[in-house]
């Protein structure tokens, strides 16, 4: 008889606990942001809209780096977790969309349900402060025509967007120099304040960090609203030259995504946090300090935007194969 | 401003209870987080980042920078007690801490590392305090061709490290070499030796191989020598702080260590491993030692750990001064002081020189708080070796698992830990050193995309490490050492005189 109660028992605490494990609502532990890059800059920025968002959410938001092979390693990596809302994608147009593009990856944009975009940040071509070669952009490319191949730059990895960004003005103006690869854009940095570069790509976190010993010959966006972030510099089409690309195809974005079959109610309630987090004014405000600009695109408008910057980027990837033939 | 003012500036900020408190606990954290395997001081600084976003700008960067100097310590505790290096910063400290330790010294070994750390650490912040922006322009001028010489210079070292069979070394340094090559080219973009496998695109994670290497083949070895039930005697140990004094009777290692750990540090890219190999090889070249070098020598422990934690002070010298983080520690932390709303870099030190000076000061009370809090816990971790190997293996078993996979969330890791595990027994079996393989694996990456990276900017092929005058200077030594390091034996005379000059 005392077995029997114990079993009952038991069953009766048993059924009790899956019932209240089933009621549990989401999301009852953490969840992980899989960032695609080292740290730096732009982790930062993934910081920033995670720690608000958890706290909308109630539990921690762990950013975690996962660098390797331009992002695709961290799109592996989550892709590998279950749909269960727990891993969100820190989705950055290199791994989302340039990947699939230049074949290193097998899925699409539209593989994966979209929560908001986050971010976009531009491009901008900057020299020393003191390197009279340059006064100005058409200057450079004068120097580039006139010793082909000699001008050495960095735009930190050879396939990335902002390399692809340069190549397509450099094709336009039909220039070329040397690229060398760095894994990072903020070490390329260091060799132009050093002399061994002679000019490099750089985004606005790094920029701010080094304004005063660096020079922004021409900002790689044809939005008047970038211009403020590098300082007033003038853009690449100030100058008479064709960008080749528009809106947001030129510049570096990221949209928070989940695997396409997550819970429709837990899709929901992470957009309802993300969204939150994404208006308050102090995540607006630290988001801008850094030279970030918040999107502010709902998920409805995610096939409309992201699908037209592939298109686009096709041209920077042959771009790219054009600049590496020539060197 | 002058740096005293700076200072000044920067107490007011620092002396508050909240930054004092915090630092402290940041620095016991970061000990604690670096003996564990796995989690270094890395993993530390970013579990901290989100409790740091609420916190005022000085107590919040005076615990991550606590973190990062506590962990880059914690990690040689667990080198000497248990031949378990907690971070790979460690990894050469076991050398002569392990030996120290079976020979009855763990206590002072213990004392001795945490000693060293502390005085590195606070040589570090000195010259951080005074030279950074002079150090941050030297910086600058290192390009790819003086990475690719220095990088050289640390594979030679391997000849020192691997005690009495350099072949032996260079055999499994060159494995680390090859093991280094796996992964994304980051100059083609093709995937080396990947074998379709995504969790090798960025090729091995370090801690996974080291902890794989060290502490498994360690445990297989004990388990293999059975006593498993036998008490284990262990020094009686109590809270002293002799080991300064220990520590300050190799005062030209001290400071020469002190000055490699720095230096390391300044340079992006270098890091902490380079400074503590390079600095331990070249005690070991100068050192006059009862006990010999590999064996359980004090100058072994006072060289990697005074080396590895000057270079704490040393990697926030281009992080402050240029905003280009010297390594991806220092690179979180400047994330942090973005984030609190500073940007790091010459502005800094003139707009803000109260968070410059809050920022120097709590470092050099990291340092200090790490003596304390080392000393005082050491017979806490000497008390680890009392516990039977049937307890003790199981737990150091568990905490590896714990902390490798912690890493990535990655099951993957646990086999790539099990399978340098397995490696590592095979080779120890055979008396194949191991740390070459660390060394490869580290220096490798270094030195192949920088030597790429100088025949791209180079107008002149492989000319280009000898035109630039610091880049020549270490080429040459290089080419001197490996000469010395291939001279047969019967000119050993001649080679310990050039190696005492």
């Amino acid at each position: 008889m005392t077995l029997f109660r114990s079993i009952t028992k038991g069953l009766a605490v048993l059924a009790v606990s899956v019932t209240a494990s089933g009621a549990t609502e989401f999301p009852d532990r953490n969840i992980e942001n899989i960032y695609p890059w080292g740290p730096g800059t732009t982790m930062a920025i993934s910081q920033i809209i995670a720690d608000a968002m958890g706290n909308e959410l109630d539990v921690s938001i762990p950013v975690v780096s996962t660098p390797g092979a331009s992002g695709v390693k961290a799109f592996k990596t989550a892709l590998e977790k279950p749909a269960d809302g727990y891993t969100i994608f820190d989705g950055y147009v290199a791994p989302l969309v340039l990947a699939p593009l230049l074949g290193n990856a097998d899925w699409s944009y539209k593989d994966f349900t979209p929560l908001y975009s986050a971010t976009s940040n531009s491009f901008a071509i900057i020299v020393r402060p003191d390197d009279n070669r340059f006064p100005d952009l058409p200057a450079l490319f004068d120097y580039m025509r006139a010793n082909p191949g000699k001008a050495r730059y960095s735009t930190g990895a050879v396939n990335n967007l902002p390399h692809m960004v340069l190549a397509k003005v450099l094709q336009t103006a039909d220039v070329y120099g040397t690229v060398i690869p760095f894994d990072e854009s903020e070490q390329a940095m260091k060799d132009l304040r050093g002399g061994v570069f002679d000019f490099i790509i750089t985004n606005p976190g790094t920029y701010k960090a080094n304004k005063d010993n660096v020079r922004v010959l021409a900002v790689l966006s044809e939005l008047e609203e970038v211009v403020a972030i590098y300082d007033g510099a003038p853009r690449v089409q100030d100058y008479g030259y064709d960008l080749g690309m528009s809106g947001l195809s030129p510049m570096g974005w990221n949209w928070w995504l989940v695997r396409k079959d997550t819970p429709a109610d837990v899709v929901e309630t992470l957009r309802t946090a993300m969204a939150a987090a994404l208006a308050r004014d102090d995540v607006q405000e630290k988001l801008l300090n850094l030279g970030y600009v918040p999107t502010n695109y709902g998920p409805d408008q995610y096939d409309e935007i992201v699908g037209a910057v592939g298109a686009e980027l096709q041209s920077g990837i042959d771009a790219i194969e054009w600049v590496m033939s020539k060197q | 401003m002058s740096i005293f003012d700076t200072l000044i500036a920067g107490s007011g900020l620092f002396f508050t209870p909240l930054a004092i408190l915090l630092t402290l606990v940041g620095c016991l954290a970061g000990l604690i987080i670096g003996v564990l395997p796995g989690l270094g001081p890395l993993m530390g600084i970013v579990l901290m980042m989100p409790v740091a976003f609420y916190l005022p700008p000085i107590p919040a960067m005076g615990m991550l920078i606590a973190i990062f100097v506590g962990g880059s310590c914690g990690g040689a505790i667990s080198a000497i007690v248990l031949r378990i290096p907690g971070t790979p910063l460690a990894a050469a400290t076991l050398l002569d801490g392990y030996p120290m330790a079976q020979r009855g010294r763990a206590g002072d070994a213990i004392g001795l590392a945490v000693s060293s750390s502390a005085l590195g650490g606070i040589f570090g912040g000195i010259v951080l305090i005074f030279f950074a922006p002079v150090l941050a322009g030297f910086a600058l001028r290192f390009a790819p061709p003086e990475y690719f010489a220095l990088a050289l210079l640390g594979l030679i070292c391997i000849a020192v490290v691997s005690q009495e069979s350099t072949i032996k070394g260079f055999l499994t340094g060159a494995l680390g070499l090859l093991l280094a090559t796996i992964g994304t080219d980051s100059f083609s973009q093709a995937n080396r030796f990947t074998f379709g496998q995504y969790q090798l695109l960025n090729g091995f994670h370090i801690v996974a191989v080291v902890v794989g290497l060290f502490a498994l083949s360690e445990m297989f070895l004990q388990v293999q020598s059975g006593r498993l039930d036998q008490k284990p005697k262990v020094q009686k140990i109590t809270v002293s702080f002799k080991s300064l004094f220990m520590a300050l009777r190799h005062k030209t290692n001290l400071l020469r260590s002190s000055i490699i750990g720095t230096f390391f540090g300044a340079l992006p890219g270098a890091g902490g491993v380079m400074s503590s190999f390079t600095a331990y090889a070249v005690a070991k070249a100068n050192g006059k030692s009862d006990v010999p070098y590999g064996q359980g020598a004090e100058g072994g422990v006072v060289a990697t750990e005074s080396a590895n934690n000057a270079a704490c002070g040393g990697t926030l010298i281009p992080t402050l001064a240029l905003a280009i983080p010297g390594d991806a520690s220092s690179a979180v932390l400047m994330g942090a002081l973005l984030l609190l709303g500073f940007f790091p870099g010459p502005d800094l030190f003139e707009r803000n020189p109260d968070v410059v000076g809050g920022i120097f000061i709590a470092y050099i009370f990291a340092n200090i708080f790490l003596f304390i809090l080392g000393i005082l816990l050491t017979p806490v971790f000497v008390s680890v070796l009392k516990l039977k190997k049937k307890f003790l293996i199981p737990l150091v078993l568990h905490l590896c698992v714990v902390g490798v996979f912690a890493l990535q969330s990655s099951v993957f890791d646990l086999w790539v830990m099990f399978g340098f595990g397995v490696l590592g027994y095979v080779l120890r079996k055979f008396d194949y050193p191991l740390a070459p393989i660390v060394i490869g694996l580290i220096l490798g990456p270094i030195a192949e995309s920088n030597f790429r990276r100088s025949l791209l900017m180079s107008d002149d092929g492989a000319m280009v490490f000898f035109d630039r005058p610091v880049s020549a200077l270490i080429m040459v030594v290089n080419v001197l050492l490996i000469i010395l390091v291939l001279l047969p034996d019967k000119w050993r005379v001649w080679k310990t005189r050039v190696a005492d000059i």
